[in-house]
């Protein structure tokens, strides 16, 4: 249990499941859960290579905290373009943002 | 051009190449407008090539071997295809007879198309043909001959469809350039076959290599065979033989050239060009045999039974190019090609007769025209009548020595079945052509008679229009005359020494015994039987002027209507490209050409809804190609 592939396969799979969630789902909060899983396998990705490749062990733990801090910022600034959406058109389901034009 | 004034035979060589072309340019480009400078132009230009043909026939009458000029033409590889002249003896006697011919035929027309509105047009064409049969002669490849060969036909097709606005005539010019480049297809295809198989087009190099066995015997035979199909095409052989007939609707003077000199002698023209090589496969000459002897005795009954006059000669050419094929084809060199030199001179002459009494009585029925008083017309009578004496084979006339040389050959041929066929067909050929000129000599008085022909006969008899249709027609009856006696001079020009001799010649050398004059005198009498039988049944005071076929009116009906092959003809081109081809051609058309644009759209259109699809907005969708062209490229990299 303690091999680089098992994380890797494991990393995959949370990513494609957040890719599935951000293709599949219409409701905008949703598709921004998605997104947190499939960067949330980006950083098992980046984690299991630290911990078993690189030399210097720092490095992939800094990444990750990067792009926590990254997935942070975005989850603000995409909840407050959801609020501001939902105020426009009483709804946040994606197939009604199609209305947005010019 | 610096060589042209160091060597007058080839200056005379090009210049019948040349001439006559340039006459039928000058005469479109400039002078349309002017038919007698028109006329004079062309008719100066054959002069000059007759002068030079005579000129270089004297020079090189008896040069040991062929003069050849060749200058390289399609060069490809190894393969050298040149262009030039070849003059040797065989190809030296046909230009004579073409500019011969020509020249009597140009002068004759001065007569017959006078006052006709497309004057230039008739001798412009009347140029090109004699360029082409010209150029065609003395060609030393059978590249160049095709060319001029094709050109020959296409001057036949402008000749006999020379009265454009009839309907009829435009569709005789039609049909013989149809059923003629038939033929050629398989022309073209034997000098593909044997280019592939032999690599060299000079008739030369072919002939000599057929003798020698150097050629493969496949691909001499399918080659001849094919090239065979060239001459039936051209000469009118069965089962191309229903267009010459229709090809009278041109004018009389065009079927004088044409069956005399030019389209149709050419074919048998190119069988004795390259008759070593045809030699050389037994199977071809038996074949050609075969089609040789059908479509003699086949012309010979469709002779018999019809009134157009022209018709009766071309139903007689048929059958005379028939003997001649057979001739050939049974090894007879010389023999085929003496009939070809007589039958040149008497069907022109007899052509020539019939159109003096065509432009006087403007109907071609040979009832009317004895009916008219064609037998007042003195000299053309005269001289219709020694032409067909000469055709039906009666001493002293020149058909009856090349006949009978024919008959010679056949006669030493093993099969005899051929001789009794050559024979059966000398019957018929005396029996129809005195037929016509007891319709003319002695005709029936008709019911309503015909006061009109009087009339205009005496206006225009002796006027100079009279004249100059009458005297070509006098120099070919003198022709026909003599020419029988230089059998023996023809022979020794012809067959020279060694140059085209070889074993196939033994019938005609050996047949002086015994057999020989029974031959002859059972030919003879076959032939006088003829005339005679004709004479019974229309000459004759009480003769009923109706012949023994009308009491079979079923056989009657079999030949006047040319054994049905033009219906066969029109009910196998129903079936095979009315329902045949233009089946497949139509779903070709339907499924393939307008399905796959149909496809092409459909295609088109699709395309622009999936496109039109990614610009609807929805975000997903260009995240979902987004990913998929990801994918694609990991498959591609990774693998």
């Amino acid at each position: 249990m303690n091999s680089l592939s098992v994380y890797l396969i494991i990393a995959a799979a949370l990513f494609s499941l957040g890719l599935f969630g951000v293709l599949m789902r219409r409701n905008l909060i949703g598709m921004l859960i998605s997104i947190e899983l499939m960067l949330n396998g980006a950083n098992l990705n980046f984690m299991a290579f630290n911990r078993f490749l690189a030399p210097e062990p720092a490095v992939g733990q800094i990444v990750a905290l990067f792009v926590m801090g990254i997935a942070a910022a975005e989850a603000a600034i995409g909840l407050s373009l959801i609020l501001a959406l939902f105020r426009r058109l009483r709804s946040i389901n994606i197939e009604r943002a199609q209305r947005l034009r010019g | 051009m610096m060589w042209l004034p160091h060597d007058s035979v080839l200056t005379a060589a090009l210049t019948c190449a040349t001439l006559p072309f340039l006459s039928m340019a000058v005469i479109l480009i400039f002078t349309r407008a002017y038919p007698r400078v028109s006329c004079a132009i062309s008719v100066s230009a054959i002069t000059v090539c007759l002068g030079s043909t005579l000129y270089l026939l004297l020079t090189l009458r008896h040069a040991p071997e062929a003069v050849e000029y060749q200058w390289a033409w399609i060069i490809s590889g190894d393969m050298v295809i040149p262009f030039g002249f070849l003059l040797d003896r065989l190809s030296l006697l046909m230009l004579t007879i073409v500019a011969v011919i020509s020249f009597l035929v140009q002068v004759y027309s001065i007569g017959y198309m006078h006052g006709d509105p497309g004057f230039s047009r008739y001798y412009a064409f009347q140029s090109l043909f004699a360029w082409a049969m010209m150029t065609m002669v003395i060609a030393p490849g059978m590249l160049q001959l095709y060319i001029f060969w094709e050109l020959v036909g296409l001057a036949s097709y402008l000749l006999i469809g020379y009265y454009y606005e009839k309907w009829s005539a435009s569709q005789a010019g039609k049909k013989a350039f149809v059923m003629t480049r038939l033929g050629d297809i398989g022309f073209f295809l034997g000098i593909i076959t044997v280019l592939l198989g032999f690599g060299d087009l000079g008739i030369q190099h072919m002939n000599a290599a057929a003798q020698a066995g150097d050629i493969h015997p496949w691909v001499v035979t399918l080659g001849a065979l094919l090239i065979f199909c060239g001459v039936v095409g051209k000469s009118a052989q069965f089962p191309l033989l229903t267009w010459l007939p229709d090809a009278m609707e041109g004018p009389t003077p065009v079927s004088a050239l044409l069956h005399s000199a030019t389209m149709v002698a050419a074919g048998v023209y190119l069988m004795s060009r390259i008759f070593p090589f045809f030699a050389a496969s037994p199977d071809a000459m038996a074949v050609a045999l075969i089609i040789g002897t059908i479509t003699m005795l086949l012309a010979s009954t469709m002779a018999m039974v019809t009134y157009d006059i022209k018709q009766v000669w071309a139903y007689s050419t048929v059958s005379q190019l028939g003997f001649m094929v057979m001739s050939l084809a049974a090894g007879g060199y010389f023999a085929g090609v003496f009939h070809l030199t007589t039958h040149a001179g008497f069907k022109a002459l007899l052509f020539l007769c019939s159109g003096i009494f065509i432009h006087e009585y403007h109907t071609n029925d040979m009832r009317e025209i004895g009916q008219g008083g064609g037998r007042k017309l003195t000299i053309p009578m005269i001289c219709m009548t020694v032409g067909a004496l000469a055709l039906a084979g009666i001493f002293p006339f020149s058909g009856f020595f090349s006949k009978e040389a024919i008959l010679g050959v056949l006669a030493g041929y093993p099969n005899k079945i051929y001789l009794g066929a050559g024979l059966l067909g000398a019957l018929m050929t005396a029996y129809y052509s005195f037929r016509l000129i007891f319709f003319i000599l002695f005709p029936r008085p008709s019911a309503e008679g015909a006061p009109h022909h009087e009339d205009h006969h005496s206006g225009g008899h002796h006027g100079h229009v009279f004249w100059t249709m009458a005297w070509p027609c006098m120099i070919l009856a003198t022709i026909t005359l003599g020419l029988g006696f230089f059998q023996n001079e023809l022979q020794g020009y012809l067959l020279g020494h060694g140059a085209v001799a070889h074993g196939h010649e033994a019938p005609e050398h050996g047949g002086h015994g015994l057999g020989h004059y029974l031959l002859l005198i059972t030919a003879v009498s076959l032939a006088v039987g003829g005339v005679f039988f004709a004479y019974l049944e229309f000459g004759w005071k009480k003769a009923s002027q109706k012949g023994f076929l009308s009491k079979f009116p079923a056989v009657e009906a079999l030949f006047a209507n040319r054994w049905y092959m033009d219906h066969f003809y029109r009910k196998a081109l129903d079936l095979l490209v009315y329902c045949g081809f233009t089946n497949i051609f139509t779903r070709n058309d339907r499924r393939v050409i307008d399905g796959g644009i149909d496809g092409i759209c459909r295609f088109t259109v699709g395309g622009g809804r999936a496109v039109s699809f990614l610009q609807s907005g929805m975000l997903q969708y260009n995240l979902v190609l987004m990913v998929a062209a990801i994918g694609v490229l990991v498959l591609v990299f990774a693998l």
